[in-house]
């Protein structure tokens, strides 16, 4: 049966992980030594921080790891309460069939100030029975008796020769042609995030079993949020409340992220300077705007609030004669 | 200690205006005096008029009171404690009963006090004993189903006249020389809200000999709670910090003030460069609002007020002379009415996040690549099994049914423009069916030919039935059945709603 790629290639040992060799390095000796301290695995999304926890966890808790090894992740409810609550239930049993229990916990920077601090009680008192990993994108946003705490190791982006060759080595067991710079324009789209090139090989992969990079274009193109496009062209026809309207039912509806949307933005405007649609000066004007609101948007700003903001930036203004 | 409670009034009949209102109340205690038990009283009037006095002057003429008000957790469970068992028990010597006051009804908080309105309602039914509640808000949904319950009676605003003489009076008590326009003023401002006009006399005058128009500034205006639209016009349309700060202080959430600032300034500003510099303004009012949340410093919130209040203002050329309607955020109206949409993304996004150890905000940014995989009938059908999505939520990826297959894995196909009876069965056997179809991804094949003839038995009763029904056989049901026929009566046909 087909399954995502992203789950079916899945590295599952240290060993396979790519692009991290250092830190699998470290985590190794760990293995060795049978104890770990906690551990924080911070940096950008894609990058292998999900996928080597849990094989962490495996090399570390051997058989029995599934039982003792939990994954709570953002979408779960994380309040103080659950925290409280999911962790307690875990760590007050020992661990059977394996050294100690593991405890991951996913994108602890979605994570109130007051759920960090229950987190760290509870990563304090029960320190002997279980080791934490904790996984986040930007490390600044956790508080510093919990960073303390931890033995913090950054991901770096996943450098573009890597991705290709486990890109390679997918097609090749999937039995997929390509033809050369196929791979490199996913990787182009990719930004070092390995998920979202798998997932863009797969999807390309629906297309043919030759697969070009004219046929990656195509699917990147397809996957872009909808209506960019149309929203910018609105501002810039002056019809801001049409704009604001349309944004604010692709955020709704399709619930893309505040992220994926500026950085759509950042490439249509790019695209429309290169088109000559717009002078440079405006576009250089523009590009500082939008890496400031991707910045607040990342420091956590409302999304929609700092891109209708943005949208403003668009309308035409009367010349100042 | 404070005046209000010093000059508080000793007897009912001492109480500031509202002569009929207290009438009414004086009638039902003695009725209850009389042995006869009457409705509970609900007083409804603004703040400051004397309801919680009159309720603690009554009370002396029962044998005993019990009280909550707001500062209590008022949950099922707290009022069934405190009250509920206290009124349901008679005393013992028969006679004495028991006053129960229960403050400020209407503020019953939506989620700490789970439950509050229901247990007041049991006890209102199951009581013996008087009860008499407050209410500011006549309009307050939490209250209409107690107003049915209730002898309502309304609590007016204190006239002026009268606040100026209990003023007169105190100042005389406190042996404080005054000009009567002071206290004409004070009394104003107060706008029949005599606790609040009696502190701020307290304010000025105590430890003085006199008191003069030039103590009046040490006071500001009284912090009325405004009409989240009053604010709004007032940002939009004033640049006067002092009435644009006063206008923000509201009875909302700086987040809540500030989406319904954000969506109108558009409907007032006209000129682009406006817009903008009125949007830059809100976005970094917002950030502030996001910084707070995640330091939990809400000291940041006063940037936020602002930015969001002086800073919009500030950004229009002057103000326009024309009537703008307003609009409350178009936000928050999609969100609701796009209720089941974001329902059915969530649902998906969270079974995936499952599968792919994701949390749903990232399964949801991988969404794009996922409607391109769906395309391909097998890889989409194994896909909905992998993530054990059913028919409603493959729908989130693509429009089309999926087609059924030729070899014997879990088939799934779709209709569109079903009959509403054809909908239900099938939706049953939808289920059904990927469960069985993902429990047996590992057994062997026969098994799952078994599962499958069995489901098309299913499936052959359904049709019988609703070739029984009245309704005709529509032109969707032929087109789904040509397939069949060639999978040899193996495969099942499985519907969708549209």
């Amino acid at each position: 049966m087909n399954r995502p790629w992203v789950e079916k290639y899945r590295p599952q040992t240290l060993e396979e992980v790519v692009g991290q060799d250092h830190i699998i390095q470290r985590l190794k000796q760990y293995v060795n030594e049978e104890s770990m301290p906690n551990l924080m695995f911070t940096g950008p999304a894609g990058v292998g921080k999900t996928t080597t926890a849990i094989a962490l966890a495996k090399a570390m808790l051997g058989e029995y790891w599934k039982q003792n090894f939990l994954e709570l992740n953002a979408s779960d409810a994380r309040g103080i309460d659950t925290v409280r609550k999911d962790i307690k239930n875990f760590c007050r049993l020992k661990a059977v069939g394996s050294p100690f229990r593991i405890i991951f916990l996913d994108e602890v920077d979605n994570m109130t100030k007051d759920a960090q601090h229950a987190l760290r009680r509870e990563m304090e008192m029960y320190t002997k029975t279980s080791s934490f990993i904790l996984s986040c994108n930007y490390s600044s946003k956790i508080i510093d008796p919990i960073q303390s705490r931890c033995a913090i190791f950054r991901f770096a982006p996943i450098k573009g020769h890597q991705v290709i060759q486990r890109l390679e080595k997918i097609a090749n067991t999937e039995n997929i042609q390509h033809t050369p710079g196929t791979l490199e324009s996913i990787v182009y789209f990719a930004e070092g995030d390995m998920r979202r090139a798998v997932n863009i090989l797969q999807s390309t992969a629906t297309m043919g079993t030759e697969i070009t990079e004219e046929h990656v274009h195509d699917v990147v193109s397809k996957a872009k949020p909808k209506d960019v496009r149309r929203i910018i062209n609105m501002a810039l026809d002056g019809d801001f409340m049409g704009s604001r309207d349309l944004l604010r039912e692709v955020m709704v509806v399709q619930g893309t992220s505040g992220e994926d949307m500026i950085t759509q933005v950042y490439q249509e405007v790019s695209r429309m300077s290169m088109d000559d649609l717009i002078g440079s000066e405006e576009y250089i004007n523009l590009v500082g705007h939008i890496g400031e609101y991707d910045f607040r948007i990342r420091e956590g700003a409302n999304p929609r609030i700092q891109l209708e903001s943005l949208l403003t930036k668009f309308l035409p203004k009367e010349k100042a004669d | 200690m404070l005046w209000t409670e010093k000059y508080s009034p000793r007897k009912i009949d001492d109480v500031l205006g509202n002569k009929k209102a207290i009438e009414q109340i004086d009638e039902w205690v003695e009725n209850w005096e009389h042995g006869e038990p009457q409705k509970c009283l609900l007083l409804i009037g603004p703040p400051g008029t004397g309801k919680t006095t009159l309720a603690h002057l009554i009370a002396v003429f029962f044998s005993d009171h019990i009280e909550l008000n707001a500062s209590d957790k008022r949950s099922f469970d707290i009022i069934m404690n405190t009250i509920g068992e206290a009124s349901a028990a008679t005393s013992l010597f028969g006679k004495g009963k028991k006053l129960i006051i229960l403050d400020e009804v209407d503020g019953l908080h939506g989620n700490e006090d789970r439950g509050g309105i229901r247990a007041i309602n049991k006890i209102i039914k199951e009581s013996h004993h008087p009860i008499i509640m407050m209410a500011n808000d006549p309009y307050s949904k939490r209250i209409t189903s107690l107003k049915s319950k209730c002898q309502v009676i309304n609590i007016r605003k204190v006239h002026t006249n009268s606040i100026v003489a209990l003023l007169k009076r105190i100042c005389v008590k406190e042996g404080i020389e005054f000009e009567e326009h002071v206290l004409r003023t004070l009394a104003k401002r107060s706008n029949g809200d005599l606790r609040s006009a009696i502190n701020d006399l307290q304010v000025i005058a105590q430890g003085k000999n006199s008191i003069t128009s030039n103590d009046l500034e040490i006071i500001s205006e009284k912090d009325n709670v405004n009409n989240i639209f009053d604010s709004i016009r007032t940002v939009l349309k004033s640049k006067n910090p002092k009435r644009i700060k006063n206008a923000l202080r509201l009875d909302s959430e700086p987040g809540f003030i500030l989406e319904q600032i954000t969506e109108n300034i558009p409907r007032e500003y006209e000129k682009p460069e406006e817009i903008e510099k009125a949007y830059d303004m809100v976005a970094e009012a917002d950030m502030y609002l996001g910084r707070a949340f995640h330091t939990r410093h809400y000291g940041y919130w006063k940037y936020t007020y602002d930015l969001m209040g002086l800073g919009v203002a500030l950004a229009k050329d002057e103000t326009y002379k024309k009537f703008s309607r307003y609009a409350s955020s178009t936000f928050y109206s999609k969100l609701s009415r796009n209720r089941a949409k974001r329902d059915l993304r969530d649902r998906v996004a969270t079974k995936m996040g499952e599968k792919m150890h994701t949390s749903r905000k990232v399964a949801i940014e991988q969404f794009p690549y996922f409607e391109i995989m769906f395309q391909p009938e097998d890889l989409a059908r194994d896909l909905a099994d992998y993530f054990e999505l059913d028919d409603a939520e493959v729908k989130q990826f693509r429009k089309r049914k999926i087609k059924k297959r030729k070899t014997k894995k879990a088939p799934k196909s779709t209709t569109n423009k079903d009959k509403s009876n054809r909908k239900k069965s099938s939706a049953s056997v939808v289920s059904k069916k990927t469960k069985t179809s993902t429990k047996s991804s590992k057994s062997t094949e026969k098994e799952e030919k078994k599962v499958l003839t069995e489901d098309s038995n299913k499936k052959d009763e359904d049709k019988k039935k609703k070739d029984h029904s009245s309704k005709s056989v529509s032109k969707d049901n032929g087109e789904s059945e040509k397939p069949e026929a060639k999978d040899n009566g193996k495969q099942v046909s499985l519907f969708s709603f549209k």
